[in-house]
């Protein structure tokens, strides 16, 4: 498990830093497809199956084609160029590596874990022993369509309005200037 | 594996940092919007984390919301800087924030 867990987390790390320091898109896209599977590696490994399918559907899918699709009708080409050592990227890297201790230590402020591995303070009602006794697709889709149904509805209004959106952004026809 | 919370925690946080910077220093539009992308997974990561360890199933719920609605923010962007592209501009973001003065 932590050997699965320290391959997906450098992967993860390495295709998002691939993202920011690519000199060409499509190699910043590429980067993206890579961190996003191995966080559906890192999802299957937190017992959240349905997540991890749906990311793979969905970002490493459809997002992501989308993403290829766009670069290659507008073909930007390597028209930024980013050395590693400039110095917006120094600055940047230590602004990643300050970023990353402060949220971090926020993250896990207050939390402590008994050497059991289990929190202090109030579990939900969702053991892992349950939810694999029940199903885990089940439990989520109960859950979904039950307790979250109001942002589950809010959820395909959003879709519908990008969807619209999308339609007239790309037909109305702006005057060049 | 419950040894493995802060590791799920540090890797987001990280992530997230990583998206943040991408933001700030790219210029180019489409690269802003995989960063942005990159900060989303971030956080689905520690929404799915805490709820795992936490043993709730809110996290896994508003993780396939998240994921809803960076595909529709992908979407609606693309879609923009398409229409930015046709007409005519070049595709880099200092050079656009001059233009619309």
């Amino acid at each position: 498990m932590t050997v699965i867990f320290g391959i997906a987390a450098v992967l993860a790390f390495l295709g998002a830093v691939g993202v920011v320091l690519s000199q060409r898109t499509l190699y910043s896209a590429l980067s993206l497809v890579l961190n996003m599977v191995a966080l559906a590696v890192l999802f299957l490994l937190l017992d959240a199956q349905f997540v991890a399918a749906v990311q793979i559907i969905v970002y490493a899918g459809a997002v992501m084609v989308l993403f290829v699709f766009i670069i290659a009708l507008l073909s930007p080409g390597a028209e930024e160029r980013v050395r590693p050592l400039e110095l917006r990227m120094l600055f940047g890297g230590g602004l990643a590596a300050v970023f990353t201790v402060v949220i971090g230590r926020l993250a896990l402020n207050g939390i402590t874990v008994t050497s059991n591995g289990h929190f202090h303070g109030v579990l939900g009602p969702f053991s892992p022993n349950l939810v694999d006794s029940h199903g885990q697709v089940q439990t989520l889709g109960e859950q979904l369509f039950t307790t979250y149904l109001l942002p589950f509805e809010v959820t395909s209004l959003l879709l519908l309005v990008a969807a619209v959106g999308a339609v007239y952004l790309s037909k109305h026809r702006r005057v060049s200037p | 594996m419950t040894g493995l919370f802060p590791g799920f925690l540090i890797l987001s946080a990280a992530m997230f940092s990583v998206g943040a910077v991408g933001v700030l220093v790219r210029r180019n539009p489409l690269v802003v919007f995989m960063s942005i992308e990159l900060m989303l997974n971030a956080a689905n990561l520690a929404l799915i984390t805490y709820a795992r360890y936490t043993h709730t199933m809110a996290g896994q719920v508003f993780a396939l919301i998240v994921i809803a609605v960076a595909a529709s923010e992908v979407v609606v962007g693309l879609a923009l800087i398409t229409g930015v592209y046709r007409s005519g501009h070049k595709l880099n973001l200092d050079e656009l924030s001059e233009m619309s003065e």
